[in-house]
């Protein structure tokens, strides 16, 4: 991994990024964290809908379709932004602990949502039944937002590798 | 009132002591601080446009400000708080840094907005609150929260590129279980962590 972030540190665009380093990367960062917010946002509804707690004038489905395309679409935009910080300042991003942390919860994250949708199209009825009462949805719902919220510290702690003190890989290079 | 003596004394206590010696405080105020302000613009935009009319449409406004303004607040307050003990590790920079200034008008004016839309499309919610969009001023401070909030969070991001820790801590050589929040006088001389 440190070979290949050398390499990546080395292509043309990430050079182009590290010299203009003074405002790409902190504009990078700033669009990735308003992606984080609607990201953030939109599992937030979807699961405060599950708890019953609010959205109760809309069926669960009717929910999903409205937050839905905001979830994918900025998570979209968060790759891509994503990516280009990984180009820009390869070592910094991948020779961490956090970084590789996030990325496996990003991935039970996106799973868990595929899965969700998955079962509420070929249960509908159950879950638009179920929503707001059973215990169990509750508790997934909160699960899910917690693995989000997860996700976002992990992603600022990358910037903190040395929390991790020896396990993390940046304090033995 | 001495400006520069009541930022020194800020600095100087305890709480700030700590944060700035510790080697887990600060990251995960960072952290929190950025969970909470994700929260608060994600929420405040998914009312923004419901205003704008472009989004819940079939929705009555009252119910969803009830819904969701609640957590905006909660959230906020989560920045606040967070804000403030970064703020205080090292206050008189924070203080003099023209960005932090900035942002710092931004949320003011994000709260002015927030206020004049109270004071005039607020008021009459009742007659819009089943039509798609807000009457043309809501909308007019619609974009402008948008617009204040997308900037306070690149202000915000910018501060970190501008500034530099206080006391910047060292990885200690095997995580240290005695002394995760700082405080003791674990003092490991130290580099200067990255701190983007």
């Amino acid at each position: 991994m440190n070979q290949f972030a050398e390499w990546l540190s080395q292509t043309y665009l990430s050079t182009l990024i590290q010299t203009h380093n003074g405002w790409v990367i902190p504009t990078i960062q700033s669009i990735h964290i308003v992606g984080i917010g609607i990201v953030l946002a939109s599992v937030f509804m979807v699961d405060l809908r599950i708890l019953g707690w609010a959205g109760m004038d809309q069926s669960l489905r009717q929910t999903t379709n409205r937050f839905g395309p905001w979830l994918t679409g900025s998570l979209l935009a968060l790759l891509a932004t994503g990516v280009l910080m990984v180009i820009g300042e390869p070592v910094r991003e991948l020779v961490t602990v956090s970084f590789w942390l996030k990325m496996v919860l990003l991935a039970v994250g996106i799973l868990v949502a595929a899965a969700f949708q998955i079962s509420l199209r070929k249960h509908e009825e159950k879950w638009e039944k179920e929503a707001g009462r059973s215990g169990s949805l509750k508790f997934l719902a909160i699960a899910t937002f917690l693995i989000w919220v997860a996700i976002i510290i992990l992603g600022r702690l990358i910037a903190y590798d040395h929390v991790w003190g020896s396990w993390s890989p940046a304090t033995k290079a | 009132m001495d400006i520069p003596a009541i930022l020194a004394s800020l600095e100087s206590t305890a709480i700030a002591t700590r944060i700035r010696d510790g080697l887990y405080l600060f990251p995960m105020l960072e952290a929190i601080h950025v969970f909470g302000l994700a929260m608060v613009f994600g929420t405040i935009a998914i009312i923004d446009l419901r205003l704008l009319g472009a989004a819940s449409t079939n929705r009555s406004f009252k119910r969803m400000a009830s819904d969701i303004l609640k957590w905006t607040w909660v959230a906020f307050a989560i920045t606040v708080v967070t804000g403030v003990l970064m703020f205080i590790t090292n206050a008189a920079v924070y203080y003099n840094n023209t960005v932090f200034r900035a942002k710092m008008v931004m949320l003011a004016l994000a709260g002015l907005n927030m206020f004049i839309f109270e004071l005039t499309a607020g008021r009459s919610k009742h007659s819009w609150d089943k039509s798609p969009s807000a009457p043309v001023i809501g909308k007019a401070t619609a974009v402008l929260s948008i617009a204040f909030w997308i900037s306070i969070i690149f202000l915000g991001r910018w501060i970190g590129f501008t500034t530099t820790r206080a006391t910047p801590v060292v990885a200690p050589a095997d995580i240290n279980f005695d002394d995760l929040f700082g405080g003791a006088d674990s003092a490991t001389p130290a580099a200067p962590p990255d701190k983007k």
